[in-house]
Formats: structure tokens, C-alpha cells, sequence
């Protein structure tokens, strides 16, 4: 839990941090990606693609396989600095079933003491990661549910006890137009019902939050997005 | 010239456009050939262009046929169909025309010693176009393989005019012995004129609205006209405004590299048979051959070399003994210059030109690979056929052994245990591709040029029916709405949707079409140019040359502000929407004005005045900030102490090195551009590389592809030596000019939008937003309570 108020005021003055209502609830968004939930001192976070890197590599990719350790390192200052009860990853925090066998040693033991320094540790399950082998570690849930907020990887069309759903798997990315400048970079975005987090992964792309497909599940109208730029967080006016 | 090719194992033949090279090129080959027929492949013809090797091919088959001789002819390029490419593998023809991509897809080819084995001739067209650039680096690594191939191998290469010759017959040659020099000299000066019109011609702008009706008299009176434009949307516009004023209904066609295969065959073919006034054209028509009897070319928009501009001239006209007629139209008053700077330059008979550069090394790994999948391989012997290519004779064996590695594994510090490897060892230690897969994924991707993501344009008529006219790219795509409406090809279309990787839409009448933009479509002015407006400036005596409205705008920059002088950095300050700009003019060129705009908007961050983006130009540096510069700022920004030690780390988060590592991670086969012939979408390679380089600079940043992304980027910096020279020249010399509104001679620069932006202070000043602030504190409350609770 979060105890330090000082720090928490300086991190908001600083743009570190943005708090967001979203059903009934208040959030802080942080720049890093994540989004906190005071009320029930939950971290979380979506879509870490583990793995992504030795993916590619599979199909020929020579790219850097270091990207499991690089989003690991960030989770882990994140984790330090909110000290939550409860860490969930909101799905796809592995890139594909084979992941955790292509692990490197030392990833897997830092991602081994990241679960152990937690209390609760919960893997929502995504498209990507249908399955986590047991020994990762922490619990395996299809959803959670927080009074009238849902938490799932993909939107869920019939969960009636889920008034609002925080979801993931879309990657959204927005931009910011000031005069002749424009600014790009991961965001949150909330809709009435419905708020999807940003990726956390150190190797994964966007959508646009202007594509057709995010449109139709959040208006344009309704909508608030929250953008993550050089280690801020503003949001879209 | 027969007797010396025979004897010299490489011919640098250099001749005026129009002189007839490219079929003396051949020469040699026909009367070897004739004399002593063969089967099998005898002579290759490489032409950086596609659309060349059809245009040769036409032009050679006519005599051959006509004379009667028993030679056959083909081309090959990414356009020929594939069991026809099977068969010229099985059974390849005595000329082969083709161009750099497809020589070395021919080169990872298993049986490439059978069909190269014969090999006598290889001639190099339009060779002054492939120095300096990694196309032309890429081309010498494909003349190395062939000549181990074929050690008896001689190169003819044909260029155009070029300022530096010997230069050029040394990258030519093999490493240690250039090539021969044939010169021919242009026996005739072009007639240049530029146009002095009676319509006002603009501040700013590229567009050259205000010329049309003078260009299309020059059109009407002439036979056939070239009208010349700088890029793909200057094109489509102006073949637009022409089709306007074409009150005579005169046969006007349009061509440019964006256009469908079928169509620029058709306008090809059209130019050919003499049915067509006037073509609107870009650099696409630039090189080749006969073009039938053009008798006139119209420049539009600034030459940007003059080298380019001659070989543009060169169009008109083939016949040596008379001048070629060229007409310049400035698009501004700015472009007036420079025009006439290039114009003095001609009449001087100077030309500007590349250097020959070291090569660039992220296509070793593309090289090494492909010698991989044509046989095992072995580092030493390959290292020393990479020595014998000129532009890599300097080749470090430690760096092309870390390149070796990347190739083989990605070359990574950190490496657990490697179960993907891209090279394998066989019993023989030497080295071969890993698997099928990865010789089919290299083969899909060989090449250097990256290209945007383009979509291809269909032009529905009823259902989903339609015909596919070009192609645009993605990101002029994304910006349309349905019901927008832009131009292509010349038609006025409305955007439907996109589909399945097209664009579809519908002609249309009327409304504002937007053009498409192509980010390729920029040409660099040549430093030596720049140089020749900085001259012009300087010398009043000059101006008289000059349009008289371009005088006229001078003295208006008198008035208003001050002409640059060459003793002394002319600075202009100025609020411009919303922002304050300043321009320096320095006329050092594009490459120490970006490396200056990095420095500067710097030590702007650093000093608080909030830098927001900068653009350069080949005369200066615009930066836009949301401070106001005073001269005490100016002093602090001009000390040489700006090159601090900070800089280099700095250097490599620019923007730019990203843009260069995203270049050289496709180069190099990190990511790829094509797999399995379903494009990737720009998109996503552009995002995970720049998210990668990050990632490799944190966690390995020693790897070699950091070092290679670096010295590509240098190719476009000045390296910072020279910069600490040119600041030290600067200090005390620079004035700063305040002014209410921009100047004259700002107003080109002003308008040229591609600027680079600055992350910083600036940045998050932009995106402030008060109201939310307090918006948040006020939630922030009711987070404490609760954490407190």
C-alpha cells in the first residue's frame, strides 16, 4: 500500500501520476502503465508479452532476446513503489504457451521473487497465454471481479454482475495535436462501461485509438484517454 | 574503345546524356558474340532502374534483329513472371538484362556458379547514380561475388558527366585497380532560361500555381516536352493545373514511380510512338535512354544539383551537335536563386557530385547470408571478396567478424542458451542456413531501399470491381475519411475504405482533393549548390539576372530585415503560430544544420526556453521554442563548450539515430520488410524497431548494429570535429534580428514542414493543462483518505 502521501502529491505535480474515475471508483494511472486501485491496493497491469523477443527469434528474427528482462526491471520498480496486496496481470503476460521454457534462468528468478514478494499474485488468462504452467507461480483466474467492476483479458459479452469491465488485449495508442506538433505515445482509455489499460510489454505495438475497431467498443464522445509520453501521463483534450 | 575493353579488366565510359553510351556498352558484347557464339549467359546488364532494363531491351532486340544475328535477350526484374525466371535459370540467355535486387537473388541461387560461370561482361549503367549510396555499395558486393564466380569477368561502367571521374572508376574497379576512363565531352552548352513570368510569383510554396499558364504556352509551342517536378505530389498537381489550362485538349500524360506497371508502360509506349506534347514526370523518367524527340524540358521547382539538373536537361534533345533547350520555373521566389546559382554553375561548367563514401555495413549481413545460401560458407574467403568490393576495402576484420556473428545468432551479449540460429556449421565447418525458412524469408527481403507502407489504389466502377491504379502510402491512407476526396493519377477520387490491404475508391468531381505525400519523395540540395546561393546573395551585381520579382523580394529582405552576410550568421526571431521561431541562417548544408539543430534545441532545453521542434533546410536551421531567444541566450548557445561530454549519449536518443536503426534493423535481416509475401504493415516494424534500439541500448550497448546505426546516421551529421570548427568561426560573428513578423526570405523555410521534434520541457508545456491539474488534486484527496484508512 501506498503510504508515503508526500510522495504520491509530488508524483501527481509531476504528471507521474493521473487519478481517473472509472465505475464509481477512483484510479491512479501511472506514467509506467499501470493502473492502481486504492480502495483495494491493486496493481495492475496488461499484456507483458513475455517472451515476444525468443518469438520472433523462432521465425528467423535475429532481434535481442532481452526484452523479458527489460519489462521485467520495470515491473519491479513499479511494484516497489506502490507495494500493493494484490498484483494482477490483466492477460497475454505471456506471448505465446512455450514461453516460460524459453525463459532465461535469470528472468525466471526475477519474475519468481516479484510473485513471492507479493501476497497475491493473479494471472488473468489472455488469448496468448490461454494456459501459465504451475511453475511460474500465483493464481489463475478467466476473471475477477471487484463489486461492479469486472477485470478480463478480452471485452465480455454476457457477465451480467459486471456493471463496468477493465479489460486489455487492444494495445491502444493515441495522439495529441497541438498546433503544428503531434505527440504519440500508449494510453488509457476509458469509456463509460468499458476502460482498457495500455500495453506493458517492453516489444509490443498499438492501435490507434481511432481505429474502427476500438471505436466501436469506446466513441469517440464518450470517451476519456489518458497518454503516456516521455514518462508522463496527460491526458487527450 | 573496342581494343581497350578487351584489354582492361574494368571501362569507365563517361559521356553527355544523348551521346549514345548505353548501346557502346554493348558493343563489345554483340561482336564478341558475333564472332563467337555461345549458349549460356555472356553479358549482364545491371540499370538501377526497372523500367530501363525494358527500355534497353526494346532498343537493343530492334538492331540485333535487323543485322540478324543469333543472340538472345532477356530481362529479369522483380516484374518477371516466375516460370519464366525458372527457365532463364535453367537455360539463361546470352544477354540479361536486371537490375541490383534481382542480380543478387540470381546470386543465392544454388546452381549460381553454373549460370555465371561464362560470364565476360558486366556493364554497370547509370553508374554515377549508385556512389555514395548503400544501393551502389550493395551493387559492388554483387560485382564481387561474380567476379569470384567468373574471375575472367570484365565491367564496363556508363555514366553521366561527373564532377569527380577518377573517383568514380575507382569504386568501379576492383579494390587497387580502377576502372579505365573513357571521357566524351559535350561538344554543345544547354540553352537554359529561367522563367521570368508576368503573374506574382509567391513567397513560398512548391506548387508553382502561379506559372501554369506560362508553362503550357512553353508546351503549346513546343514539340514534345519533359516537364520535370521533384516530387510525386508536385506531379499529380501540376498535371492537374495543366489539364486545367489545356484549352487545346493537347495529349498530356502523367508519370511517376507510384503509378501502376500497366499504366507507365502505356505512357512509355505512347512517348515512344510520338503521340503525346508533354509529360509531367519525377525523377522516375530521370535515367535512360532515348525518349524519342523531346525538345524541351521545363524544370519546375528548385534543381537541387546540378548534376541532376543536366542529366534532366539531357532528356531534350539527343542529338550531340545541338543544344538542349531547358526552361527553369521556380516555385518561389526562394528557388529563384536557386536556380540561378545552378544556372552560373553550368555556364562555368562546374558540377557538384557524391563522394565516395565507405560503404554502409549493415548490408554485410544481407550479403553474407546470401553467399551462405548459394554455398557453405566460409568467413575468411568471404571477408576477403567484401575487401575486393572499393567502397569496403577499409573493412575492419573485427567488425565484420562481429557482423559474421550477428549474422549467424543475432550476436547478442546476454545469450542463455541459442536454440534459433540463423547459420549453422556443416561437417565441414563452413557455414549454411539453418533452415529452408530462413533462405526463403532472406530471399523475400533482399534489397536496401525500406520503403513506407504503401496500399494499393483501386478505382472501384460498380460492387468491389475495380482496377488497381498505383499506390499511395499508408500514412496519407489513415488520414482519409470516407467522403474525402484526393488526387491520383491524375483523376479526382473519393475514398470508400480501406480493404484487404487496397484503398478504394471512386472518381469524383470537384471538392478540395488532398494530394497524397510520399516521405521519399524530398531531394537533398547539393552542399555545392547551397554554396552557389550564398555567392549570389552576396554579389548585388548579380541580382540583375535575377526575375525582376525576385530582385524586388530582396530588396524587400533589405528593408525588413538584412540580407546574410558571409562574415556573419544572420538570425531571425519571430512569432509564428503561436510559437517563437528563429532562423539561422548558416548555409553550411542539411548535414551541419541537423547536427546544429540537435545541439541547439539542447542546450535550449538545458537553458529553460523550452525548444519545442526543429526543421532544416540546405541554407538553414529553423527551431521553434515557447521562449523568447535574447542576445545573451545567442552567446551562450554559440560557446564551443556546447560539445560537452554528455553529447555523444545524447546523440544517440536523437530521433534521428532511431530513424537510421529502423533502416538498418530491415537492412540487416533484424526485422523484416516481406514475409511470405504478405507486407507486414509499416506500422508495426516501425514501432517495435524504435522500441527495440531502446531496449539494446539499455541492456547490450556494445552490440554491433548500435555502432553500425551510428555511422549511418553520421552519414547524414557532420561529424562533430568539423561542427566545434564551424562554432568556433561562429562566435561573436552572430546577429540576432527581432522582428514582428517572419521575413521574406524566411517564408520558404517557414513553410517546409518536416521538422524533427524535441522531447522536453517544451513538449509538456504544449500538453499542460491547468484545469485538469486541479481536477486531479481534488481526486488525489480522496485517494489519501482512503490509503489513510
Amino acid at each position: 500500500m501506498v503510504k508515503d502521501n508526500a510522495w504520491l502529491t509530488r508524483q501527481v505535480a509531476e504528471k507521474r501520476i493521473m487519478p481517473a474515475r472509472f465505475g464509481g471508483k477512483t484510479w491512479l494511472l501511472d506514467a509506467a502503465g499501470t493502473a492502481y486501485l486504492p480502495e483495494a491496493d491493486w496493481l495492475v497491469v496488461s499484456d507483458l508479452h513475455l517472451e515476444k523477443g525468443s518469438y520472433l527469434r523462432c521465425y528467423g528474427n535475429p532481434v535481442p532476446q532481452l526484452d523479458s528482462q527489460a519489462t521485467l526491471h520495470r515491473l519491479s520498480r513499479i511494484i516497489n513503489d506502490y507495494q500493493p496486496e494484490v498484483v494482477i496481470c490483466l492477460g497475454d503476460s505471456f506471448h505465446d504457451t512455450d514461453s516460460v521454457s524459453r525463459m532465461q534462468d535469470a528472468d525466471k528468478a526475477l519474475l519468481a521473487s516479484l510473485i513471492r514478494q507479493v501476497p497475491r499474485w493473479c494471472w488473468v488468462l489472455g488469448n496468448h497465454d490461454p494456459a501459465i504452467p504451475e511453475s511460474v507461480g500465483g493464481e489463475r483466474h478467466a476473471r475477477l471481479l471487484q463489486d461492479t467492476v469486472g477485470l478480463c483479458h478480452e471485452p465480455e459479452a454476457h457477465w451480467p454482475a459486471a456493471e463496468y469491465q477493465l479489460i486489455g488485449h487492444f494495445h491502444p495508442k493515441a495522439r495529441i495535436r497541438q498546433g503544428r506538433h503531434v505527440y504519440r505515445g500508449k494510453s488509457f482509455l476509458i469509456g463509460q462501461k468499458l476502460m482498457i489499460m495500455p500495453a506493458f510489454g517492453q516489444y509490443t505495438g498499438g492501435l490507434w485509438i481511432d481505429d474502427e475497431v476500438v471505436t466501436s467498443l469506446i466513441p469517440v464522445n464518450s470517451r476519456q484517454a489518458f497518454m503516456l509520453y516521455d514518462h508522463c501521463i496527460v491526458r487527450q483534450t | 574503345m573496342l581494343e581497350q575493353v578487351a584489354q582492361q579488366p574494368a571501362t569507365l565510359l563517361i559521356a553527355p546524356t544523348g551521346a549514345g553510351k548505353t548501346l557502346s556498352g554493348f558493343l563489345p558484347s554483340l561482336v564478341d558474340l558475333y564472332q563467337q557464339p555461345v549458349t549460356g549467359l555472356h553479358t549482364l546488364y545491371i540499370s538501377p532502374l526497372k523500367a530501363l532494363t525494358q527500355d534497353i531491351h526494346r532498343n537493343l532486340l530492334q538492331p540485333v534483329e535487323e543485322i540478324g544475328l543469333d543472340i538472345t535477350i532477356e530481362t529479369r526484374t522483380g516484374d518477371t513472371p516466375s516460370h519464366k525466371r525458372q527457365r532463364q535459370r535453367r537455360k539463361p540467355p546470352n544477354i540479361l538484362l536486371t537490375t541490383p535486387e534481382s542480380l543478387m537473388l540470381l546470386l543465392s541461387y544454388a546452381d549460381a556458379d553454373k549460370i555465371f560461370a561464362r560470364l565476360r561482361t558486366v556493364i554497370i549503367d547509370e553508374a554515377h547514380s549508385l556512389v555514395a549510396n548503400k544501393r551502389g555499395d550493395f551493387t559492388t558486393l554483387a560485382l564481387t561475388r561474380l567476379q569470384a564466380l567468373s574471375p575472367q569477368m570484365r565491367r564496363i561502367g556508363l555514366s553521366a558527366t561527373v564532377a569527380q571521374p577518377a573517383a568514380l572508376a575507382g569504386w568501379l574497379g576492383v579494390t587497387g585497380t580502377p576502372a579505365s576512363i573513357i571521357q566524351v565531352q559535350a561538344p554543345v552548352k544547354p540553352d537554359i532560361t529561367m522563367l521570368h513570368s508576368a503573374s506574382r510569383m509567391p513567397f513560398g510554396g512548391f506548387m508553382a500555381k502561379y506559372a501554369i499558364g506560362d508553362i503550357y504556352s512553353h508546351i503549346q509551342q513546343a514539340g514534345t516536352t519533359l516537364v520535370f517536378v521533384n516530387t510525386r505530389a508536385q506531379s499529380e498537381l501540376v498535371f492537374q493545373m495543366l489539364w486545367e489550362e489545356n484549352r487545346a485538349g493537347l495529349p498530356i500524360a502523367l508519370y511517376h514511380g507510384s503509378l501502376s506497371k500497366e499504366q507507365r508502360r502505356k505512357t512509355e509506349a505512347m512517348m515512344a510512338s510520338g503521340q503525346l506534347r508533354a509529360i509531367v514526370c519525377t525523377s522516375a523518367l530521370e535515367l535512360g535512354i532515348d525518349w524519342g524527340n523531346v525538345d524541351l524540358v521545363i524544370q519546375v521547382g528548385a534543381p537541387k544539383g546540378v548534376s541532376r539538373l543536366l542529366q534532366r536537361i539531357g532528356r531534350a534533345n539527343h542529338r550531340l551537335d545541338e543544344p538542349s533547350r531547358a526552361l527553369l520555373v521556380p516555385a518561389n521566389r526562394f528557388e529563384a536563386l536557386e536556380c540561378q546559382a545552378a544556372m552560373d554553375a553550368i555556364a562555368r561548367n562546374e558540377l557538384d557530385g557524391e563522394q565516395p563514401q565507405p560503404g554502409a555495413m549493415d548490408i554485410l549481413p544481407q550479403f553474407i547470408l546470401n553467399c551462405a545460401c548459394a554455398a557453405p560458407a566460409d568467413p575468411e574467403l568471404i571477408y576477403q571478396q567484401v575487401l575486393d568490393a572499393a567502397p569496403y576495402q577499409g573493412t575492419d576484420r573485427d567488425e565484420f567478424d562481429k557482423l559474421w556473428q550477428f549474422t549467424v545468432d543475432g550476436g547478442y551479449a546476454l545469450q542463455a542458451y541459442e536454440r534459433y540460429q540463423r547459420l549453422i556449421q556443416n561437417q565441414h565447418n563452413l557455414w549454411v542456413p539453418a533452415s529452408k525458412r530462413i533462405i526463403q524469408r532472406h530471399r523475400q527481403n533482399i534489397g536496401t531501399i525500406v520503403e513506407a507502407g504503401r496500399l494499393k489504389v483501386k478505382r472501384i466502377r460498380r460492387g468491389n470491381q475495380g482496377k488497381i491504379i498505383g499506390e499511395v502510402e499508408e500514412y496519407f491512407a489513415q488520414q482519409l475519411v470516407a467522403g474525402d476526396t484526393f488526387l491520383f493519377a491524375g483523376e479526382v477520387l473519393r475514398f470508400e475504405a480501406i480493404r484487404d490491404m487496397q484503398l478504394h475508391a471512386r472518381s469524383a468531381k470537384g471538392g478540395e482533393p488532398k494530394i497524397p505525400s510520399y516521405a521519399g519523395g524530398q531531394l537533398p540540395l547539393s552542399t555545392f549548390l547551397a554554396d552557389g546561393v550564398r555567392q549570389l546573395l552576396n554579389d548585388q551585381s548579380r541580382w540583375a539576372s535575377l526575375p525582376q520579382q525576385v530582385r524586388e523580394w530582396l530588396q524587400l529582405q533589405q528593408q525588413f530585415s538584412v540580407i546574410p552576410h558571409p562574415e556573419q550568421v544572420l538570425i531571425e526571431q519571430f512569432e509564428h503560430r503561436k510559437a517563437m521561431v528563429t532562423l539561422y541562417y548558416t548555409f553550411e548544408g542539411r548535414k551541419a544544420n541537423q547536427t546544429l539543430g540537435m545541439l541547439l534545441t539542447k542546450r535550449m532545453e538545458k537553458l529553460g526556453l523550452k525548444p519545442l521542434s526543429f526543421s532544416v533546410t540546405d541554407y538553414g536551421l529553423s527551431v521553434s521554442a515557447l521562449r523568447r531567444i535574447t542576445p545573451a541566450h545567442i552567446e551562450s548557445l554559440f560557446s564551443p563548450d556546447i560539445l560537452g561530454d554528455e553529447l555523444e549519449n545524447w546523440m544517440l536518443q536523437a530521433p534521428m539515430l532511431k530513424r537510421s536503426f529502423r533502416h538498418v534493423a530491415v537492412v540487416s535481416g533484424l526485422t523484416e520488410q516481406r514475409f511470405h509475401s504478405s507486407q507486414k504493415t509499416m506500422k508495426q516494424v516501425t514501432f517495435s524497431t524504435d522500441l527495440i534500439y531502446d531496449t539494446l541500448r539499455e541492456y547490450d550497448p556494445d552490440h554491433i548494429l548500435l555502432s553500425v546505426t551510428r555511422a549511418d546516421a553520421e552519414r547524414e551529421l557532420l561529424d562533430l570535429k568539423r561542427l566545434a570548427g564551424l562554432l568556433i568561426r561562429f562566435v561573436g560573428k552572430t546577429r540576432l534580428v527581432d522582428l514582428d513578423k517572419v521575413s521574406p526570405m524566411a517564408i520558404p523555410i517557414v513553410l517546409d514542414v518536416r521538422s524533427e521534434q524535441v522531447k522536453g520541457a517544451g513538449a509538456h508545456a504544449m500538453m499542460e493543462q491547468a484545469e485538469l491539474y486541479a481536477e486531479a488534486e481534488a481526486m488525489l484527496d480522496e485517494v489519501k483518505a482512503l490509503l489513510g484508512g
